[in-house]
């Protein structure tokens, strides 16, 4: 079976960590700097208040004059995601995280593991941890087992069978589609308010007035095969801080601390002299707002030069002076040295280079991200039947 | 707590390469094509019929034009028997 683990408005759990209690009292993710006036995720206090996710400031002011704004923090809410999944991979997990506050996994291995399904999912959720008030959902599709946790309450499991599966998400709403915003609205007005009625509808229909996105969801409503888990490779956790007496907003400090910390994320012995691929700076800002910018490197290097050259530039874009300034190793290369030929076999050159470009590309857009065209039946008369495109993570 | 739908991040499986997409196609009586997406269509170049896996569950009956519209673009477009819609699909 697959499991799946959601945390609801994990970005706002997570900014709310280092003011706790605004947890009980109106409040919501303000909107963010240079794009549309719309709230984030909300409170349960907010929302008995009527404020919802993606109302405009303005109108939920009007219901709500005492509603909190709270500053995105991106950087505590990554820290705390990556610490949650790593408790999850140290108690026998084998994770795909799908965004900030939603993993999956596979049951099978695990639940020899723990004695039965539920049990595992009970460790899953202990993993988590009681404060970030996690709820689990298992079933034989990705998207049922993500609609059972979705519906499920704070530190619950909830196990749908196969069976059953259309049968529970008959009355759950569209919402749990991933589909556009206006999506919802305009089938609603049709009168299609619950993944069953949608369900219910000839599929030609729908990918004719909603496109593939519709077509999508229509096949998740109907439960059919939606993929498996792909784990991710747990990754290295190596970073460096340093914390300033006082805010710093001068670039020339600045520039200094990242010298800094760069000669030390050099010099860790955990680095066994793989050049760092892809790294992040992340900084904790005066009024406790945080900031972070992540940068691929064109080609791996462990010259301190190319890295403070690669990362200096970054430091200009920091919105307010920083408090502490830390330098993390996202992603660090396979090999240690590269050793050049005198001659070198024809096309080995270029081979490598188109390696490193698509290792790189990887890097930066994510798993998944670099596909093969492999032909399946180049014969056949239907078109789509010749090939497939196969995400090559190797 | 409630959480802003976010965008859901596409699964990390093999995909089917040329997909057909759904059109927005007008046609005459007899069934060809006059406007699609919004575009007169200027010339029939090609019309066929795909009709295969009519003996399994999802059998397949298409009929495919191969047309120029009015800007000079080359569309190819299909009308699929069993729901009735329209594709188009680079052939």
């Amino acid at each position: 079976m697959i499991a799946a683990v959601v945390i609801p408005a994990f970005d706002l759990r997570a900014a709310l960590r280092l003011r706790p209690g605004l947890q009980t009292r109106p409040a919501a993710l303000a909107p963010q700097p240079g794009k549309e006036p719309l709230l984030g995720s909300v409170t349960a206090a907010a929302e008995a208040k009527g404020v919802r996710p993606g109302m405009r400031l303005g109108e939920s002011l009007a219901l709500c004059p005492d509603l909190e704004l709270v500053e995105h923090d991106p950087a505590t809410a990554e820290q705390a995601w990556e610490e949650i999944l790593r408790r999850l991979e140290d108690a026998g997990f084998a994770v795909e995280p799908l965004e900030p506050g939603t993993v999956y996994f596979e049951t099978k291995g695990v639940e020899r593991l723990y004695g039965g399904l539920e049990p595992a999912l009970k460790r899953a959720l202990a993993a988590v941890g009681t404060i970030w008030d996690g709820r689990a959902g298992a079933a034989d599709r990705r998207f049922a087992a993500l609609a059972a946790a979705n519906v499920a309450r704070p530190g619950q499991a909830l196990i749908v069978s196969d069976d059953r599966t259309r049968t529970f998400l008959a009355p759950l709403p569209l919402t749990l589609l991933p589909l556009e915003q206006d999506r919802y609205a305009q089938l609603e007005e049709l009168g299609v308010k619950t993944i069953g009625q949608l369900a219910g509808l000839p599929g030609g229909a729908v990918a004719e007035r909603l496109g593939p996105a519709g077509r999508r969801a229509w096949s998740l409503a109907r439960g059919e095969h939606d993929g498996r888990v792909a784990p991710r490779r747990p990754a290295t956790a190596l970073h460096e801080t340093l914390e300033f007496p006082e805010a710093v907003g001068n670039d020339l400090t600045l520039r200094r601390g990242l010298g800094v910390l760069v000669d030390r994320l050099l010099a860790r012995p955990e680095r066994a002299g793989r050049p760092p691929r892809k790294v992040a700076v992340w900084a904790r800002l005066v009024g406790g707002a945080s900031w972070r910018r992540t940068v691929t490197l064109r080609e791996p290097s462990a010259d301190p030069a190319r890295l403070r050259t690669a990362l200096a530039p970054k430091l200009a874009e920091l919105p307010a002076p920083a408090l502490k300034l830390r330098l993390e190793v996202c992603e660090l290369a396979e090999h240690t040295g590269e050793q050049l030929e005198l001659v070198a076999a024809e096309g080995e050159v270029v081979k490598g280079k188109l390696r490193e470009g698509l290792r790189q590309v990887r890097a930066a857009v994510g798993a998944g991200g670099v596909s093969t065209v492999v032909e399946v039946a180049p014969w056949s008369r239907i078109p789509e039947a010749r090939a497939l495109l196969v995400p090559r993570d190797d | 707590m409630v959480t802003h739908p976010g965008s859901a991040r596409a699964a990390r499986t093999a995909r089917r390469l040329n997909a057909p997409r759904p059109a927005l196609v007008e046609a005459q009586a007899s069934g060809i094509p006059r406007r699609v997406n919004r575009q007169s269509v200027a010339l029939v170049r090609e019309e066929w019929r795909v009709v295969d896996r009519w003996w399994t569950e999802e059998p397949v009956a298409r009929r495919y034009f191969d047309v120029v519209l009015e800007t000079g673009e080359n569309a190819v477009v299909y009308r699929d028997d069993e729901s009735g819609s329209w594709f188009t699909q680079r052939a």
